[in-house]
């Protein structure tokens, strides 16, 4: 852990394949831990949130397997943020979509990352794609 | 993942453990399609030990049921934790699976 006392900084670098998904969740437990004020529905939203954007660069980034990535998370007094870039292709995600009908199998992890997220933002930069993913603390769940 | 399986004769009950997560739903769907091509067509996920769920645990789930209602049976789950429920509830998923508290309350009428 990082910081000035306003905001913790927590970070993971490593490949994005399907186990270190775990890390992912291992990250936030640590950030959680060190923040016992922070309610634990808001922890268990941005998980759920952050793991969808996660489990879509694992599944789509390119070449397979060599992807790298770096997660930031920083808890701040009022939201909690993770920055997620990865070395994977170009990617243009599929946004705003709303939540598909309840018989598809599939098209639900972006759609369950915007609703539990008050902001996330998705760039290319150079050769890497940046996610940034806040939610502010306190929110009830949607819906 | 891993889960254990107990058939019940009337039903089957598998029970994941742990991440339901995109590492965890293939080897479940595989293993769910075998039951249904058997013929095992009930089909309770007692989930009390999955801790999260995403949305590929979703859609296996979601797949599972569609297959079993297809061959005139049924995917019911139970025991459901607090983030499945969030996320089912979020998803609108709640609609079709129904979170019984218990497995008993899931087979009541089978």
């Amino acid at each position: 852990m990082t910081g000035d006392g306003t905001c913790s900084e927590y970070v993971l670098e490593g490949f994005a394949v399907p186990d270190q998904l775990d890390a992912v969740h291992t990250l936030l437990a640590q950030a959680a831990d060190e923040h016992p004020d922070l309610d634990s529905m808001d922890v268990m939203l941005f998980e759920t949130a952050i793991i969808e954007i996660a489990n879509n660069v694992v599944e789509y980034g390119r070449p397979e397997g060599e992807v790298r990535w770096r997660f930031t998370i920083r808890v701040r007094e009022d939201e909690i943020e993770a920055e997620l870039d990865d070395t994977g292709q170009m990617f243009t995600p599929q946004r705003g979509k709303g939540m598909p009908g309840e018989d598809a199998e599939g098209g639900r992890g972006l759609p369950i990352a915007e609703a539990l997220l008050d902001r996330i933002e998705f760039t290319r930069m150079d050769d890497t794609n940046h996610w940034r993913m806040v939610r502010r603390l306190g929110q009830p769940l949607p819906g | 993942m891993s889960f254990e399986e107990v058939d019940q004769s009337a039903y089957v009950v598998l029970t994941p453990e742990g991440k339901f997560n995109l590492v965890a739903a293939p080897p479940f769907k595989a293993r769910v399609d075998d039951l249904v091509a058997a013929g095992k067509v009930r089909l309770v996920v007692d989930l009390h030990a999955v801790d999260f769920i995403d949305s590929s645990g979703l859609g296996v789930l979601i797949g599972g049921l569609k297959s079993a209602r297809q061959h005139d049976g049924d995917l019911r789950i139970a025991a459901s934790g607090s983030q499945v429920q969030a996320v089912l509830k979020l998803t609108n998923l709640d609609r079709i699976l129904t979170p019984y508290a218990t497995i008993e309350e899931a087979c009541h009428d089978w």
